[in-house]
């Protein structure tokens, strides 16, 4: 095997390659801009771990049992508040789901639904309990609001989704049959889409349940309030019992939640 | 869910649900609905004047927040760029991490069932403990600035991420892998040629994904001292200077709209 | 030169999957195995290369024992042995060629072969490969935008780039029409003769066994019920192999009237 021919080169077009240094050079610009730009204190960091980890991580191991029930309580009103705003947010969300389903109402109105609903989605859950909290007063149904809002952003866009790609060839066996609107909408297009609606609304519970769990930070209920108190006060025990706590309901949710919606679908 | 709505012909006509289900049904939503009902009682309680009250005082409110005060939207630059920095430092690290914990995490490539289990596991309760929270102890560990904000993206995206990819590697067509052990590659070798480009445009996606999240993660970790916009904006809600938090939130609401819709059109092209 | 020695193989769930088999291939024969599926011929194949390992007895190849081999000798070995699947087993988002030098890994070192650091002589020979089954001219296309016939052929060119002393083929032909399977098997015969690369292929094609095989080997149930050169197999044979009478849908011609 003396001789060998090699291949032909490959020819990409100019259009390909620019556009490949293009995606290249942004990238290198974005880190330049970052890693120059960004003042990470290391020393500041470094200084202080080394005083606080002997301290800190050992009492966050070593929880504060006699704050249970304290706890109990705000991680109770942690989960009623991200059960209402969820559930309000799933009712909420599916006349607005309809509006932004390309087919089910004018392309128009249903690309300013998806506007509406992207800018919905937009705003931290954290923000709106500011806003809330402004509003309403620092308790537990201004994380309601801001959770129930936020949350009928993302579900309203899923569930636009889900309509999106429902079967039309039902619907239109249905409109030949001579069956209105209403009809239609109740024996066509919901009986299609109610598993996968319920599936996501409950799948947003889960987020909802991390997300209300911080929103006492700014004032706006459930366990929240308690991990602010904690940590200005440095009592890393209680600390250590209200993670506990967290990551116990969560993963119980998250398993309910689970075994939920695979039933559904 | 599908059923046949015949005509009913005559008085022992079959209902369309069986009974059963219908009552099933309907105790899990009332069970749902006194959820609802005692929820809603108990985080109204403790609101000072009732619902009524609330809805005059959100006129109010408006008020206080508008018009917002556009002269503060030149100090925030600064800050907002910090937040921005955070998110690719914390999303570049994650993407990077999430390699290994991936493969490790994944049923088809690690083999060792107690290993692919532990960290799963891990995994798993990493991903309970919301951002926010991470920020609370890393602030508390590192003190004030952006690396415990930094710290907390990372570990939180890390949780996502390596589900997400592990995942997408599972699903992944284990053919040619079994092709490239025949031919003698080892192990690095059959998971670069075998193996990466089948998951290589999920990868891709998925950061962008988790940047995504990140941003919108990074906008509020300065409320509780980890740096980025949220500490402007939290020093702002602290002296009731309502017309600059506002100022500084529609700013921060545009920013995360103009990053989203990029990185979601980048998404889109690639898978 | 292969030899199995009172080879036989369970797996862990209790089926037997090859028992007590005895057999030697000469070098630059071209044998085909027929049998039933679920007679055990993909396992007696893949014992080769060690893609499953028998649990008892000794398996030579080129006078080694190959069941005593761990990592390292376990890649030599398999250097020397190409492999050709059912499924034709490419990597469907990456091209051609790219799915060809996949043959070489065994000869490449890791970070050579990560960072796409192939030497000139393998791209070379890579392409010289694709030449010798006539598909050269889609290099750069990326494997899922070839038919099931034009895949086959690249992974025989994957195999050949590995410049093996063996091939085996696990079923090659079963995904493909009449006249793909015909080129697919003219173009093993080709290799076969002109590199004298011995070749053992699994068919379960009556008609193409006997048109393409110098020896035909038949299995059931784990176990050789029938070796022989061609010329010594007739219809009888194949019924009693199959264990009963000949169908059409044994026959490639058959299965395609039907």
């Amino acid at each position: 095997m003396a001789e060998y021919n090699l291949p032909p080169k490959t020819t990409v077009s100019w259009q390909k390659r620019i556009k490949a240094v293009f995606i290249a050079l942004a990238v290198v610009a974005l880190y330049l801009w970052t890693f120059l730009g960004i003042d990470i204190e290391w020393g500041r960091a470094i200084e202080r771990i080394s005083e606080n980890f002997g301290v800190v991580i050992p009492k966050l191991f070593n929880p504060d049992w006699a704050v249970t029930r304290e706890v109990t309580a705000k991680i109770m009103e942690t989960i009623f508040i991200a059960f209402a705003g969820t559930l309000m947010a799933s009712i909420l969300a599916v006349p607005l789901g309809f509006l932004a389903a390309k087919n089910m109402t004018h392309p128009v109105i249903a690309l300013i639904g998806k506007w509406l609903l992207s800018a919905n989605r937009s705003f931290p859950e954290l923000i709106l309990a500011i806003l809330f909290v402004a509003a309403i007063g620092p308790n537990a149904f201004a994380g309601v609001l801001a959770i129930a809002i936020h949350s009928t952003g993302m579900l309203g866009k899923l569930y636009s989704e889900v309509l999106e790609s429902i079967d039309m060839q039902v619907v239109e066996a249905m409109e030949a049959n001579g069956a209105n609107k209403i009809q239609i909408l109740f024996h066509g297009v919901l009986p299609q889409v109610i598993p996968e609606f319920l599936s996501y609304a409950i799948y947003r519970f889960e987020i909802d349940i991390r997300a209300s769990s911080v929103l006492g930070i700014v004032g706006a209920g459930g366990i929240g309030t308690m991990i602010i108190f904690a940590s200005m006060n440095r009592n890393w025990n209680e600390m250590g019992l209200i993670l506990l706590a967290i990551i116990i309901v969560v993963t119980i949710i998250d398993t309910l939640s689970a075994k939920i919606r695979q039933k559904i679908v | 869910m599908s059923k046949q709505n015949s005509q009913p012909q005559a008085s022992k006509a079959p209902s369309i649900y069986p009974a059963k289900l219908k009552t099933q049904v309907a105790m899990i939503f009332l069970a749902i609905l006194a959820f609802y009902l005692f929820s809603m009682f108990w985080t109204q309680n403790q609101m000072t004047g009732g619902f009524n009250n609330a809805l005059s005082n959100m006129k109010q409110v408006a008020e206080k927040f508008f018009p917002p005060n556009t002269s503060v939207v030149s100090n925030v630059w600064g800050p907002l760029s910090q937040t921005i920095q955070m998110a690719v430092i914390a999303t570049t690290v994650a993407a990077v991490l999430t390699v290994p914990l991936a493969l490790l995490s994944a049923r088809n490539i690690t083999t060792s069932k107690s290993l692919y289990l532990s960290v799963r596991t891990f995994m798993n309760v990493l991903r309970t403990i919301p951002d926010l929270v991470l920020a609370v102890v890393f602030v508390g560990l590192f003190g004030v600035g952006v690396f415990p904000g930094i710290l907390a993206l990372i570990v939180f995206s890390l949780g996502i991420l390596a589900k997400l990819i592990s995942e997408t590697i599972e699903a992944v067509d284990m053919n040619p892998l079994e092709a490239m052990r025949a031919s003698g590659g080892n192990t690095l070798q059959v998971i670069f040629y075998g193996l990466v480009p089948q998951v290589l445009p999920q990868f891709t996606s998925f950061v962008l994904y988790v940047f995504e999240i990140n941003i919108r993660a990074s906008v509020v970790l300065g409320l509780v001292g980890a740096g980025g916009i949220g500490l402007i904006l939290d020093r702002e809600l602290q002296f009731y200077n309502y017309p600059n938090a506002m100022a500084i939130i529609i700013v921060i609401f545009f920013v995360v709209i103009t990053i989203e819709y990029i990185s979601s059109k980048i998404r889109e092209a690639l898978v | 030169m292969i030899e199995f020695k009172n080879i036989s193989l369970v797996y862990p769930n209790g089926t037997e999957g090859l028992k007590n088999i005895n057999v030697t291939i000469k070098d630059g024969e071209f044998v085909v195995i027929v049998g039933l599926s679920g007679a055990g011929k993909s396992t007696f194949i893949r014992s080769i290369n060690r893609l499953v390992t028998p649990t008892s007895g000794e398996l030579y190849v080129d006078g080694e024992n190959i069941l005593t081999y761990r990592k390292n000798d376990l890649r030599q070995l398999r250097t020397k042995i190409g492999m050709i699947f059912q499924n034709y087993n490419l990597v469907n988002r990456s091209n051609v060629l790219k799915n060809v030098l996949a043959g070489r890994l065994g000869h490449t070192n890791t970070l050579r072969s990560i960072l796409n650091l192939y030497p000139k002589d393998d791209v070379a020979l890579a392409y010289e490969s694709l030449e010798r089954v006539n598909i050269a001219d889609k290099i750069y296309n990326r494997a899922d935008e070839l038919s099931g016939g034009q895949q086959q052929r690249v992974s025989i060119a994957r195999a050949l780039t590995q410049k093996p002393s063996y091939i085996l083929a696990d079923e090659p032909v079963a995904s493909l029409d009449p006249p793909t399977s015909h080129q697919v098997m003219t173009y093993l015969r080709k290799i076969n003769k002109e590199d004298r690369i011995t070749t053992l292929v699994n068919l379960h094609f009556i008609d193409m066994a006997m048109e393409y095989a110098d020896r035909i080997i038949g299995m059931r149930a784990g176990e050789i019920v029938f070796d022989g050169p061609v010329s010594e197999v007739s219809e009888k044979t194949f019924e009693e192999i199959y264990g009963r009478s000949i169908r059409e849908d044994d026959l490639l011609e058959g299965a395609d009237k039907s």
